[in-house]
């Protein structure tokens, strides 16, 4: 402590503590501490709180699992469905997006770098600075009933009647693939740029077939960035709020849509931070999980 | 890369240019339909050209509200993650080895935990701490513009302390020590050494910072309050009636952003900086690839064309009218219209002639399709039911099908004997003639109910 104020000074030493105290204390712990406190409340108007009515209780998490009291499924299979589906579909559309990326991710990396890298870097961006919502919206547009698509298969006698995209969630899945293309090839763009060209030269030298050389040296290389890539889209995709608000069929719905409606049109703040916590619990068992897996730290994660 | 055989390397082109059909693609069409004058924003049908939705978008208060309130979200977002992300990189220099991991993992967090948990926890814990302090429903704490900026602060201060760290692995600590030992004091240092060293890196992390603060949509529905960003206006646009003014929106967005991107191009060509944190998203994701990516690219040829492009069509758009062209397109519709009209109308009258030889059969279907939305069913679908279409199967679709009846021909009452023979079929009912006909065609555990013959079977046997 000593040592900390000898380097950074009185005024320095303090500014920095202030600053990340307040970030890490009042902004990361505390609120995700409250939250789950709340979670375990009744849902009380601000006058009855802390009166004899505020106890703890896991009814909240029962009502995730078993449903209201009283139900006869015996399961609450409406909400656990949803949940289920929502990890599903991200897990999809993460192997979408890893497939879709890693070739495209190994020509830029393995390209000597010119003028055509640049530009095509440059394009990989541009998609990225359009907001997520108007992304989604392009979606809806091309896969609406009158879209493109519809439009052009009517045009060639494909189908006879528009097919509903929308209703059936490819537009969702892919909107959502669309939306986080970028943080699965930058990852591992960076890394599969760092190997040495030689390695894969030599190897080829030594009769290695195209698919070994990607299997034994490129993957292992590319590992970090490959689980960071997968780890930031699983993530983003099963966080999705926006995209499922207007991509989604009305009959299907996002696991964050329910903890919305909670919040929103249902009322009640402490159902919705039970659904909350199971989001954020869920997404850290899978991150620690991945992160095993793969046999990456945290340093990697985010590079 | 050096693709041996042709074939690889069709093979690559092929592959680059679908992927980039798929990244560009929706973003050109939806730029398009901007300019589309139809009400729905579509490409095809493609009617008139027309300018009407940019004055539609300029002219809509909550946009422009929304674009208000997201500046200034965004001004004090960045304001905030800049000073905590500074502070975070700082600090992870100099921590105790021992809590370095700990706390590179907590304040990394944020980037990983759901946006949605991140706004519901800012929310409940504000007003919480509201509730404790006493204070009233209005206090500042439930100020929705207080709200939003500490949520999304709370995990862009992240990237921007990944953009820091990635800066500050280059200084070299000598500096600083040099500076102190001439005698300055620490903040002097901090101000002459360190962040000038650091500027770049700033500026980097400020035009990120913002970016994210502008589109962040999931922190941000749960604590605006009164005062909705962009975004959240957006969204309530897109769910609730869409229109092309949204297009118009995007298209700005998109030429804003291949604008910066090419001034920024000139000017790093121009100036040769090594800008060693490069361009903001790169570094979200890890960055510090842009520097290249930037440098030397006949980039100014291009801007220049663009601009060059951007005044041209600004000039076309004020002298040119949509008017006549839209008047020529209600007069050829109107004429479409009349056209398919007439033609439901002979058929219709043929259908009539049809039913009085072919009895009761068609009665029901027809009576639906004298509607006066003519239009809307394309005249083959009279032919569907002139009687020979068949029962399809039931499915989802059905709801959508165009077909005039609801339920196809399900309620036809040839159905009834349709099903009738096949339940007859149990051992021990009766054999009728009827029943053996279904027999021998019998191939499903459904009977006959789908098969496609069944109409025209029955037709006779009326």
């Amino acid at each position: 402590m000593k040592d900390y104020f000898r380097t950074n000074g009185q005024v320095m030493g303090w500014g920095l503590l202030l600053a990340v105290g307040f970030w890490v204390i009042l902004l990361i712990v505390l609120p995700q501490i409250s939250m789950l406190d709340f979670s375990f409340r009744n849902n009380l108007p601000p006058p009855e709180m802390g009166g004899p009515k505020d106890v703890y209780k896991i009814a909240n998490y029962k009502y995730l699992v078993f449903g209201a009291p009283g139900n006869e499924d015996g399961y609450n299979r409406v909400d656990l469905l949803v949940f289920l589906r929502t990890l599903l579909a991200a897990a999809a559309v993460t192997i979408f997006d890893l497939v879709l990326c890693y070739p495209i991710a190994y020509f830029l990396g393995q390209s000597p770098g010119g003028g055509f890298t640049r530009v095509l870097v440059l394009l990989l961006i541009i998609p990225y600075w359009i907001n997520e919502i108007l992304r989604a919206f392009a979606f809806r547009i091309i896969f609406g009933d009158t879209g493109v698509i519809n439009e052009f298969m009517m045009l060639f006698g494909l189908i006879d009647r528009p097919i509903d995209f929308i209703r059936e969630n490819i537009a969702l899945y892919a909107g959502l693939g669309y939306a986080y293309i970028l943080l699965m090839i930058f990852p591992m763009y960076n890394v599969i740029e760092s190997l040495d060209r030689n390695q894969i030269e030599a190897a080829r030298d030594m009769g290695a077939s195209w698919w070994m050389i990607h299997r034994r040296i490129v993957i292992p290389f590319a590992k970090p960035g490959i689980s960071s890539g997968c780890t930031m889209v699983f993530m983003l995709s099963a966080g999705a709020l926006a995209a499922p608000q207007i991509l989604g069929g009305p009959s299907s719905l996002w696991f964050t849509q329910l903890i919305y409606q909670w919040f929103n049109t249902g009322g009640n703040w402490t159902q919705g931070s039970a659904y909350a916590v199971v989001l954020l619990l869920t997404c850290i068992v899978i991150v620690l999980a991945v992160m095993r897996l793969f046999k990456v730290n945290m340093g990697d994660i985010g590079k | 890369m050096r693709s041996q055989s042709l074939l690889i390397r069709i093979g690559v082109a092929f592959y680059l240019v679908l992927f980039f059909s798929y990244l560009l693609g929706p973003l050109i069409l939806m730029s398009i339909t901007g300019f589309n004058s139809s009400s729905f924003p579509q490409v095809t049908p493609w009617e008139v050209l027309s300018f009407e939705w940019f004055s539609v978008l300029y002219n809509d208060d909550r946009i422009i509200n929304g674009l208000k309130n997201s500046v200034i979200v965004g001004f004090f977002t960045v304001i905030l993650s800049l000073i905590m992300g500074l502070a975070g990189a700082l600090m992870l220099t100099q921590i105790w080895r021992k809590l370095r991991s700990t706390f590179y993992t907590v304040i990394i967090a944020p980037i990983l935990v759901p946006g949605v948990v991140i706004g519901i926890s800012t929310l409940v814990f504000w007003d919480r701490i509201n509730v404790m302090l006493g204070l009233s429903d209005d206090s500042f704490l439930h100020n929705g513009i207080v709200l939003t900026v500490l949520g999304q602060s709370t995990f862009i201060a992240s990237y921007c302390m990944l953009v820091f760290v990635a800066r500050l692995q280059r200084y070299d600590t000598g500096l600083s020590e040099a500076a102190l030992d001439l005698g300055a004091t620490h903040v002097q240092t901090f101000r002459k050494i360190q962040l000038p060293f650091l500027m770049p890196a700033i500026g980097s992390a400020a035009v990120l910072a913002f970016l994210a603060s502008f589109e962040n949509y999931n922190t941000t529905t749960f604590t605006f309050q009164k005062y909705p960003t962009l975004t959240i206006e957006l969204v309530q646009k897109v769910r609730y009636g869409i229109n092309p003014s949204i297009s118009v929106l995007a298209f700005i967005i998109v030429s804003l952003t291949i604008f910066f991107a090419l001034v920024h191009e000139v000017r790093t060509r121009r100036a040769q900086l090594a800008v060693a944190n490069g361009a903001p998203v790169g570094a979200v994701s890890g960055g510090g690839k842009l520097t290249n990516v930037f440098a030397g690219n006949p980039a100014a040829v291009v801007l220049a064309l663009f601009i060059a492009t951007a005044l041209a069509v600004f000039a076309y758009a004020q002298v040119y009218d949509p008017e006549p062209a839209k008047a020529v397109l209600l007069k050829k519709k109107r004429a479409d219209q009349q056209k398919r009209i007439k033609a439901l109308q002979e058929r219709l009258r043929q259908q009539r002639l049809r039913e009085q030889m072919s009895g009761p059969k068609a009665l029901k279907p027809p009576k639906k399709s004298l509607t006066p939305f003519g239009n809307v069913f394309a005249p083959k679908n009279l032919n569907q039911v002139g009687g020979k279409r068949k029962p399809e199967p039931v499915s989802k679709k059905k709801r959508k099908s165009p077909f005039p009846s609801p339920f196809g021909n399900v309620f036809a009452p040839t159905n009834l004997d349709k099903v009738g023979g096949g339940k007859n079929k149990q051992p021990g009912a009766g054999r009728t003639t009827r029943e053996k006909r279904t027999k021998r065609k019998h191939r499903s555990p459904f009977g006959n109910v789908f098969d496609p013959g069944n109409l025209k079977k029955v037709q006779p046997g009326k």
